[in-house]
């Protein structure tokens, strides 16, 4: 059995019950106690996300200042269960309008009782999906307070299209534009040795999609990647067209992708849901371009002082520039006194996190602005304690490129009424985790 | 659902404390029953809520029960739901008062919303009143039929709800056949997903009675269902998906076209955006190809991909899920993930547990093309300001070293950790060494001139002591000073907490001692005096054992305590073959993280039983008695049903060769039977016993102690007790409470076994040991608290014991509880002699 959660517990960080679902009769009810005394109060917190407790096994997560808490007392499986909640977290979030957390659970607590029973019976979870549940869970959350009318009677159907074929999506839309908006985000990841050396890199990419579109379009999207252009131009007999082609190491797709299809002729073709959704994902390694380069040079003169210099290098495009550029570097916890010369942006010294901030609200490419610091410590006692060097963070967000190269190449839209439709495509790169030892 | 939390931990001022609310709260819904003025759903919406958030906060609203079920009269399903949340937390509690909610129930079965048809339903079900099972049935049988997909995939799940309550009523019911006939011709797939679930469950738990369900079982993972699944498997959820990809698992193909055509079928299922599914998918390919050894390796390289990306995208937890079921495939296939050993480089700010399962990752995937990176990897997470993960990546490193060849590189690194001049870096290094120098003893060399320098001092965890220890003993020849420092720790004797360094120190003073007898001497002599002297069991019986073979003959000493060793080729690995199989077979599950097959863990004889516990107070049961020791049984015994005869041999081998090797190292029992093997060979063989005129000067002067004798004790009377008695807690509580006392006594502790009372179990073995059982144990020093129970050999007369032990005074009050009255003193005589044993023997 997948799943078969025994209880589903909300805690907040003190260990309060705000919600919870007993599912079964297989645990007891002191079951939060155990968590309580066993994970809680003790420095297991944190170290392991699954821990088993008299007989039962506890999978937690921590999201905001939330715990969710899964009990199970058979073999389950583990990744169902989290990926469960991440599901049941998302979900929730798309009710209570985008935050999930200790206020929003007690401001809905009626709503998320309700919920519970909708996505999970008996332990086994039912439907999950935000667009097929807002259908017949009247209650709306406290974003618009209650109207007593309108919402008290389910759209007549709703519980038709609960699990219709095309179980994510109804018919009868009409919008009087129809448009739809893809969003392809991605997020560099790296890892540079101090010799400047890339240790690891690798790019994980999403296409997100917003439709507003009337009745059941069938979507064809086409990418630049190289099966899919191979694949293209051996069908059409005929050469793929010049320009750069990219290598996917892997793909998801949303289950409304007709995967058949994807592996058969490689094109992505789907029937959209309404409104948003995460459309595919994708994860890349090979030829990354990496929108920065940084160069540090941190030197200890001494017990008492430092000296730090870093340039950055953008290597993208002249024309395009970055934005909310941060770059933390750290500095020993008894950092005194920090003076700073840069040349481009503002820097400052935030002990709270033992960094020295440095942001650059705009930066254009090919440019390599620089900082340099005077780091004062204070001398301690513990001599020879040497300090080690976490590495040095990066933040940004750039518009309108891709670390993978990644291009929508067309985007087809297909409908029995034969409307035209507005197609949009944005870019961005943003950093995941972009760290550079030093 | 049952109550939520008893008590709010600190309720804060704002909130209502309970009584003067719920009062109000039952006047102000009394009022309302009966209104039909307009607007009165709005302000019941209101009071209902107040109700549920009383509730979810956990002050006890069960007394608004009636006028709840007088206000469900509506038509509002905001109301209608929040009544039925309510009635089905408070119904367990009340059976009697749910009677009142099965007619509002029933009626709303039958309601013409499919909606609130199916809340009702499921509501109904929720009760969990035993006695109201009569009145599920009409409902259910109605709900299986309804013509709404909703209504049925509710009452899908009531059945099972209803077989839980009560297995009978269900299968007299006819259900579980209905459900087949649905899970087979519905057209909705959420109700073939949940009448699957519903049936796997009935007919697994029923199989065992019935040769029927079990048969029913089995046609589950016939052909034809699971093909008929299969086709239709993209309509299902994703989560119905992974169950019926669970179900495809189970199912044996007849040849391997078959295997083919369902890996052909599912293989888009990898793309799918569900890890779980995805994990699902993989696990249904694994064990399809498990015979065919090449298909599994490809379906290796295939599911690749999605595994590195499952663990790089997702919520910590995920990747941690994910990485554990990596770690079990890379066990069985380095070869698979070697190339992408960069995928398993530690983030900065990635939790700690993942961290660890990358690093395990890392030594995995460690081989010769790739070593170099890795290690070079590993050590810049030694200077990681995450103490217990800097560790870990120094083990990581000693792990490669010993799995590796070629290590040159890495025994530099290794010495420069030592070199690092951080403690917790240092202790670990010096495991490391010391490891390293049990399979390369060529690299003493290098390694001793390193180790040298470092101050005893400096070291204080007692694993890193024992290694450097053992160090100065086997090579004390290389070290200058080894004598010395060994003299200045034996000095310190009194100071050294871990009896295993004692241990050790006792055995590098031997070593020392044979290779530079005159400078190791007084230390030897003080070594074994305090040894001797020393309260630890083991400790004491080493020198002793020492003192004695030394002054039988000191050649023959030194055979037995540093004979001349071989390298260790492979350490013993901890989990058998045969486990990890198992593990295998259980892919995509708890078992996978937890590194134990599931029945090591879900097992009830496993389980430490929770609510006895909470019964007796604040008292464990006593595990060592009726939990530990059936696993322990069962593990032994798997593994030699399980284990092969060439395997068998490797492992024996492989044990010989490593407790010939750690004589004088760890001096487990099984190394001390065989040192005594030796000493009788040599022995038996006197021409070889010759003195060894050097070393054997005044070993009589070192030590000018008698040896202690055991204290007398008096001798157990004439009644026999059964070795394997048998008493399951909840009779012996029923029996505790019944027996009159039959003796009350105080008996007084010696200091032996004060000394030895430092943890509830060590008294529990003891008195095992005399068939005297433990059935529940607690308390902290200076007050334990033990029950004990016996039963009469080839009777079944039980006697029960309450033993309160007080350290500080040395006195346990003993009650006594006897089946037969009239040998209660006999065997409270018999208790007292195995209790005044405890310590000394």
């Amino acid at each position: 059995m997948p799943v078969a959660a025994s209880a589903i517990y909300f805690l907040n960080l003190r260990g309060d019950v705000l919600i919870n679902r007993l599912y079964r009769d297989d645990v007891g009810g002191n079951m939060v106690d155990a968590f309580r005394m066993h994970i809680m109060q003790t420095k297991e917190l944190g170290t392991c996300p699954v821990r088993q407790i008299g007989g039962c096994s506890f999978f937690y997560m921590r999201i905001s200042n939330v715990y969710i808490v899964i009990v199970v007392s058979s073999n389950a499986n583990v990744a169902c269960a989290f990926k469960f909640v991440v599901e049941a977290v998302s979900m929730f979030k798309s009710y209570f309008g985008g935050a999930f957390d200790e206020d929003a659970i007690r401001n809905n607590f009626v709503l998320i009782y309700e919920l519970l029973d909708e996505i999970m019976d008996f332990g086994y979870p039912q439907n999950l999906s935000p667009e097929i549940l807002k259908l017949y869970i009247t209650q709306e959350g406290v974003r618009s307070p209650f109207s007593s009318k309108a919402s008290d009677k389910p759209i007549p159907n709703a519980t038709l299209q609960v699990t219709g074929a095309v179980g994510w999506r109804r018919e009868g839309l009409v919008y009087k534009k129809n448009e739809v908006f893809l969003d392809i985000v991605e997020s560099v990841n790296l890892l540079m040795s101090s010799k400047g050396s890339v240790l690891r890199c690798d790019v994980t990419g999403k296409i997100l999609m917003k439709c507003f579109l009337s009745g059941m379009p069938d979507l064809k999207l086409g990418l630049n990647d190289k099966i899919g252009l191979e694949k293209e131009s051996q069908m059409k007999s005929r050469p793929a067209k010049s320009g750069k082609t990219i290598e996917l190491d892997d793909v998801t797709f949303h289950q409304c992708v007709n995967l058949t299809r994807f592996n058969s002729e490689k094109t992505v073709s789907f029937v959209p849901p309404d409104g948003e959704f995460e459309l595919m994902k994708y994860r890349i390694t090979e030829g990354v371009n990496l929108p920065f380069r940084v160069l540090p040079t941190i030197k200890e003169l001494g017990r008492t002082r430092m000296e730090v210099n870093v340039k950055v290098k953008s290597v993208f495009g002249a024309k395009m520039f970055a934005l909310g550029v941060v770059v933390k570097i750290p500095v020993p916890k008894q950092t005194a006194k920090t003076s700073f010369q840069v040349t481009s942006g503002r820097a400052k010294y935030n002990a709270a996190i033992d960094c020295l901030v440095w942001k650059i609200r705009k930066f254009p490419g090919q440019t390599e602005p620089t900082l340099s610091a005077e780091v004062e410590l204070i001398s301690t006692m513990a001599e020879k304690k040497s300090w080690t060097k976490p590495p040095i963070q990066m933040e940004f967000q750039v518009p309108m490129f891709t670390a993978s190269g990644l291009r929508v190449r067309f985007l087809k839209v297909w409908e029995k009424s034969g409307y035209n439709t507005v197609e949009w495509v944005r870019y961005i790169t943003k950093a995941g985790s972009y760290e550079i030892r030093c | 659902m049952a109550p939520p939390a008893q008590s709010q931990r600190s309720p804060s001022p704002s909130q209502p404390s309970g009584k003067s609310e719920v009062s109000d709260l039952k006047l102000q819904l009394r009022q309302l029953a009966g209104s039909r003025a307009p607007g009165v759903d709005d302000s019941k919406r209101e009071l209902f809520k107040k109700v549920i958030s009383y509730m979810t906060i956990g002050i006890d609203v069960s007394s608004l029960f009636g006028e709840m079920v007088m206000c469900s009269a509506t038509s509002d399903i905001v109301l209608k739901k929040m009544c039925y949340l309510y009635v089905g937390n408070y119904a367990k509690v009340n059976p009697d008062l749910a009677l009142l909610t099965i007619n509002f129930l029933q009626r709303d079965c039958r309601d013409e919303d499919p909606m609130i048809r199916g809340l009702a339903l499921r509501s109904l079900c929720s009760l969990r009143v035993a006695n109201l099972v009569e009145y599920l049935v009409g409902p259910l049988g109605s709900g299986l039929k309804d013509s709404n997909s909703y209504v049925r995939m509710v009452a899908v799940m009531g059945v099972l709800k209803l077989y839980h309550i009560s297995a009978s009523t269900c299968i007299d019911a006819d259900f579980p056949s209905i459900l087949k006939h649905l899970m087979l011709h519905d057209s909705d797939t959420q109700v073939v997903a949940n009448c699957l679930s519903a049936l796997q469950e009935i007919w697994s738990a029923e199989a065992s009675t019935s040769e029927e369900a079990s048969r029913e079982r089995e046609a589950l993972i016939s052909k034809p269902v699971i093909y008929y699944l299969l086709n239709r498997i993209k309509e299902f959820s994703e989560w119905a998906q992974c169950l019926v990809l669970e179900l495809v698992t189970k199912y044996v193909p007849s040849d391997s076209s078959e295997i083919f055509d369902i890996m052909n079928l599912l293989e888009d299922r990898l793309q799918h955006a569900n890890g779980a599914v995805v994990l699902a998918t993989i696990r249904v390919f694994l064990q399809l190809t498990l015979s065919m050894t090449d298909v599994h390796q490809q379906v290796y390289e295939r599911i690749k991909a999605p595994l590195l990306t499952l663990v790089s995208s997702g919520s910590p937890e995920q990747s941690y899920a994910v990485l554990s079921h990596l770690h079990l495939l890379v066990m069985r296939a380095p070869y698979v993930f070697s190339s992408d050993y960069k995928h398993f480089y530690c983030q900065y700010n990635e939790p700690s547990y993942v961290k660890r399962l990358k690093l395990e990752m890392l030594t995995a995937v460690a081989n010769e093309s790739n070593t170099y990176e890795i290690v070079t990897e590993l050590c810049e997470y030694a200077a990681n300001v995450d103490i217990p993960i800097a560790r870990e990546s120094i083990r990581a490193v000693g792990k490669i070293a010993l799995q590796q060849y070629d290590v040159n590189a890495i025994v530099d690194r290794l010495l420069q950790f030592l070199e690092m001049e951080k403690d917790y870096v240092t202790a670990e290094a010096l495991v490391l060494v010391k490891d390293l120098l049990r399979k390369y003893p060529q690299w003493s060399h290098d390694c001793i001139a390193v180790v040298g320098n470092i101050s005893s001092k400096n070291v204080q965890e007692p694993k890193a002591k024992a290694a450097l220890i053992w160090m100065l003993g086997e090579y004390s020849q290389d070290m200058q000073d080894a004598p010395y420092v060994l003299e200045s720790l034996v000095e310190n004797w009194d100071e050294e907490h871990s009896a295993e360094v004692r241990l050790h120190l006792l055995t590098a003073v031997m070593k020392c001692f044979f290779k530079r007898p005159p400078e190791t001497q007084s230390a030897l002599g003080a070594a074994l005096a305090a040894g001797i002297a020393d309260f630890h069991q083991d400790v004491h019986d080493r020198a002793l054992f020492y003192y004695r073979i030394l002054r039988y003959n000191v050649s023959v000493a030194e055979r037995v305590v540093n004979p001349p060793k071989q390298a260790v080729s492979v350490f013993a690995d901890t989990q058998s073959s045969e486990i990890k199989d198992r593990i295998f077979d259980e892919f995509n599950s708890l078992s996978v993280l937890y590194q134990k097959p599931s029945y090591m863990f879900t097992d009830k004889e496993h389980r430490v039983p929770l609510e006895f516990a909470d019964e007796l107070g604040n008292l464990s049961i006593g595990e060592a008695a009726n939990n530990v020791v059936p696993t322990q049984m069962v593990e032994e015994n798997d593994k030699d049903l399980l284990l092969t005869t060439s395997e068998k041999e490797e492992t024996k081998g492989s044990r010989n060769n490593g407790s010939a090797y750690t004589v004088p190292y760890d001096g487990s029992s099984t190394s001390v039977f065989a040192s005594q093997a030796q000493i009788e060979s040599a022995v038996s063989n006197p021409t070889l016993a010759g003195h060894s005129p050097q070393a054997s000067f005044a070993i009589d002067d070192l030590l000018g102690l008698g040896i202690p004798a055991t204290p007398a004790v008096p001798s157990p009377p004439q009644l026999k007790l059964n070795t394997k008695a048998a008493l399951d807690p909840s009779t012996f509580q029923q029996k505790w409470r019944q027996l009159p006392v039959a003796l009350s006594q105080e008996i007084s502790v010696n200091p032996q076994g004060v000394a030895a009372l430092t943890a509830p179990q060590a008294l529990l073995r003891h008195m095992q040991s005399h068939s005297i059982h433990c059935i529940a144990s607690g308390g902290q020093s200076p007050n334990f608290k033990f029950f004990f129970f016996a039963q009469k050999f080839e009777e079944s007369s039980n006697y029960l014991v309450e033993c309160v032990i007080n350290t500080s005074s040395a006195k346990a009050q003993v009650k006594i509880k006897a089946d037969d009255q009239n040998t209660s003193q006999d065997f409270s005589t018999l208790f007292e002699s195995a209790f005044s044993k405890f310590g000394t023997s």
